[in-house]
């Protein structure tokens, strides 16, 4: 217990972590405001008003053009290219001036009104906000372990603690803490912050029973996975013993690794389901809760779908977690520490 | 007086692809007494670094057998590592830590007293530097930090892996007398490393030098010196056939002389004076023609026995072994045995 709490104490020091946290509040920040602006309950008068303006110009332009047969040939005109045009110049002359002028322009067509929906697109932004956390602790953990070991500060610490399997489990257990308690805190503070914004600058919707059951469900699976996520950067920076290798390992999966996905997706027609090789298909899965996949046929068209639910997702993935624990473990647990 | 260390034949076999296994450590022995600081003196690359990682249990070993207070390590060491401080191989810690930071969390990991980290840092004289982040610290200041967590935990036995390394004149001054006030008034047993003679002569009261993974000899440091650095004298006499007899006389004469007959003079060691050899000489009849006191210098001894000489211009240092002198540790130890009988094991 005494090393599992000087462990989060470690972890909680770094400077990273400090600079981690501050980039992560300072990003929800800037997609707070960047709801905020674009978002809005409505238009206002004075922008009704100047859109009609807008649209009234436009129409009485199209008016005048589609009056004057001779409006794009006449010698000062300001649209002469347009009898050359390919495409325009083969059209009816009518036709053209609507193409060109916008004919029957509505108001609406001058102004945008985008309304942030916080029940339907808000969930999607606190599962976005779950993950960048999740990723962000993930390298944070393998940072702090791969540090300790280029350092030499495993190797102290084993000789104050020679029980091996200890000095890993309170580094894991310090690392899934301190995971927990970011992805908590900025799941709280996203959600404050864009229910703040829905209620003054757009629609909070219908937040009923099925709606929180819903969607506890998806974003309590991605706070999940951000634990998965964790391990998993642990784990390879204690197998790596140096965060370059663990960062390597993930940054290089997450770009070449998907790339070669990519690739084998559209060569190999043997495969059925080619995106199954994808860990992203798994991951949506995993966090939709169901995903379908389908294979059309290629002579009839018909579509033989595949449907993932969360518990496939969850014992694949579940399942590649526990291979890297458990071979961080071992080789922990087996190798020389020097 | 018991024993705080019990090492016996214990190996440590490196294997890397493609190579030659590397026998770093081939069958180590060592004892260390309690109370008292023990060298543990031998060239680079003799395995004293190995010897005490596997005591302490950071990597395996391929044979052997290793007790720490009367306890079976690695598979007791949970038990008996409370009572251990130990530093291996000057660990860089945490750069953005400062040096009392990194003394709290371990104090912390294993239940230590908070103030426990200023007193150490006040013994090793890093008081003044505590709050300033590891980054800034010279090699001797970390060697300092390194020093004051093992430390931390008040061992009965402290564990240092060439501690000097790094330390300025008057560190290792300071450094050594907390070492001997540690072992002489607190009872602590330390062990100290090194691959300087000269160190370990100021500092310690015994000794066991190691050369390729084996011992070559162990005692106490005075008596070690006794055996070696006496002075020899080099007889030639006036007449050169008569050696075989001026040998059977000096031998017959009085015990605790020894002498070796060369070519054409006797080297005499171990004789009360000078004088004393030149009147049991002439009392037989026996004149001498040149007699020379060679003064054997304690490192050469040292550079015998772990099979390396020195280069030039280089007193102390003991180094890389001299082409052409290569003497395989078996012979070694063999020349260590006659040369000074009852302190080998
Ligand atoms: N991790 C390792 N892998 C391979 N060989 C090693 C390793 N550690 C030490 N050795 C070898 O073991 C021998 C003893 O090394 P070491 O114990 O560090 O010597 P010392 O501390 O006495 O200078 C050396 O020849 C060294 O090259
Ligand atoms: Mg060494």
């Amino acid at each position: 217990m005494n090393l599992f709490k000087a462990e989060l104490h470690r972890i909680a020091r770094r400077r990273l972590t400090l600079l981690f946290g501050l980039l992560a509040v300072g990003a929800l920040l800037v997609m707070t405001a960047i709801m905020w602006f674009n978002s809005s309950t409505g238009p206002s008068g004075a922008d009704l008003a100047a859109a009609q303006e807008m649209a009234d110009a436009a129409n009485a332009q199209y008016e005048t053009c589609a009056a004057d047969e001779d409006y794009f040939a006449a010698p000062d005109s300001e649209y002469s290219w347009v009898e050359e045009d390919p495409v325009l110049g083969e059209m009816p002359h009518e036709q053209a001036c609507a193409e060109l002028f916008w004919g029957d322009s509505q108001p609406e067509d001058f102004i945008y009104v985008y309304t942030f929906q916080f029940d339907q697109e808000g969930v999607f932004l606190l599962i976005g906000v779950a993950i960048v956390t999740g990723l962000l602790v993930m390298l944070l953990a393998a940072s702090a372990i791969g540090a300790e070991w280029s350092s030499g500060g495993m190797a102290n610490l084993m000789v104050w603690h020679p029980n091996r399997l200890k000095v890993w489990g309170a580094k894991l257990a310090a690392a899934l803490v301190l995971c927990a308690v970011a992805v908590a805190a900025m799941l709280v503070l996203a959600f404050a912050l864009l229910y703040l914004t829905a209620s003054v600058r757009g629609d909070t919707g219908t937040m009923d029973g099925p709606w929180w059951e819903h969607t506890l469900a998806r974003v309590g699976r991605t706070a999940v996975l951000a634990l998965g996520m964790t391990v998993i950067g642990s784990a390879l920076a204690m197998l790596g013993r140096h965060t370059a290798i663990a960062g390597g390992v993930i940054v290089g999966y997450l770009t070449v690794g998907e790339l070669l996905v990519t690739f084998v997706r559209f060569g190999a027609s043997g495969i059925k389901y080619p995106d199954l090789l994808s860990l992203y298909t798994w991951i949506g899965a995993w966090i939709e809760g169901r995903m379908r996949l389908d294979h059309w046929d290629p002579v009839t068209g018909a579509s033989d779908p595949m449907v993932l639910t969360a518990t496939d997702a969850g014992l694949l993935l579940g399942a590649i977690m526990l291979v890297f624990a458990g071979l961080a473990t071992w080789s922990f647990a087996k190798r020389d520490a020097a | 007086m018991p024993s705080v260390i019990e090492i016996s034949g214990l190996r440590k076999t490196y294997r890397k692809l493609l190579r030659q296994p590397h026998n770093a450590l081939d069958g180590l022995d060592m004892e260390v007494a309690a109370g008292q600081v023990h060298g543990f003196l031998g060239p680079n690359g003799s395995g004293k670094t190995t010897t005490l990682r596997a005591l302490l249990g950071l990597i395996g070993t391929d044979g052997g057998t290793m007790r720490l207070f009367g306890e079976a390590v690695p598979r007791r060491l949970p038990h008996v590592i409370a009572r251990i401080g130990a530093v291996v191989e000057s660990p860089q810690f945490f750069r953005h830590f400062s040096g009392r930071l990194t003394l709290q969390l371990l104090a912390e990991s294993a239940g230590l007293a908070p103030a426990r980290v200023d007193e150490v840092l006040e013994q090793v004289g890093l008081r003044d530097q505590a709050k300033q982040s590891v980054k800034g610290y010279s090699l001797g200041m970390r060697q300092r930090l390194a020093v004051a967590q093992a430390l931390l935990k008040q061992p009965e036995l402290l564990v240092l892996d060439e501690p000097a390394n790094g330390l300025d004149p008057a560190g290792i001054h300071h450094m050594r007398a907390l070492l001997q006030w540690l072992a002489h008034e607190q009872g602590v047993t330390v062990l100290v490393s090194s691959h300087l003679l000269s160190e370990v002569q100021q500092l310690c009261d015994s000794m066991t030098i190691v050369s390729r993974g084996r011992r070559i000899v162990d005692g106490k440091v005075a008596d070690i010196i006794a055996g070696h650095s006496g002075s020899q004298l080099s007889v030639r006499l006036a007449d050169a056939g008569q050696i075989r007899e001026a040998v059977e006389v000096l031998v017959g004469a009085e015990g605790g002389v020894s002498v070796a007959a060369e070519r054409e003079r006797l080297v005499v060691t171990g004789a009360p004076e000078a004088a004393w050899v030149t009147k049991t000489l002439a009392d037989a009849g026996l004149y001498l023609s040149e007699l020379t006191t060679e003064t054997k210098n304690l490192e050469s001894v040292f550079l015998e026995l772990t099979g390396t000489a020195p280069q030039a211009g280089q007193a102390v240092q003991v180094g890389q072994p001299v082409p052409g002198t290569e003497e395989t540790p078996a012979a070694a130890a063999t020349a260590a045995e006659t040369a000074i009988g009852g302190d080998q094991r």
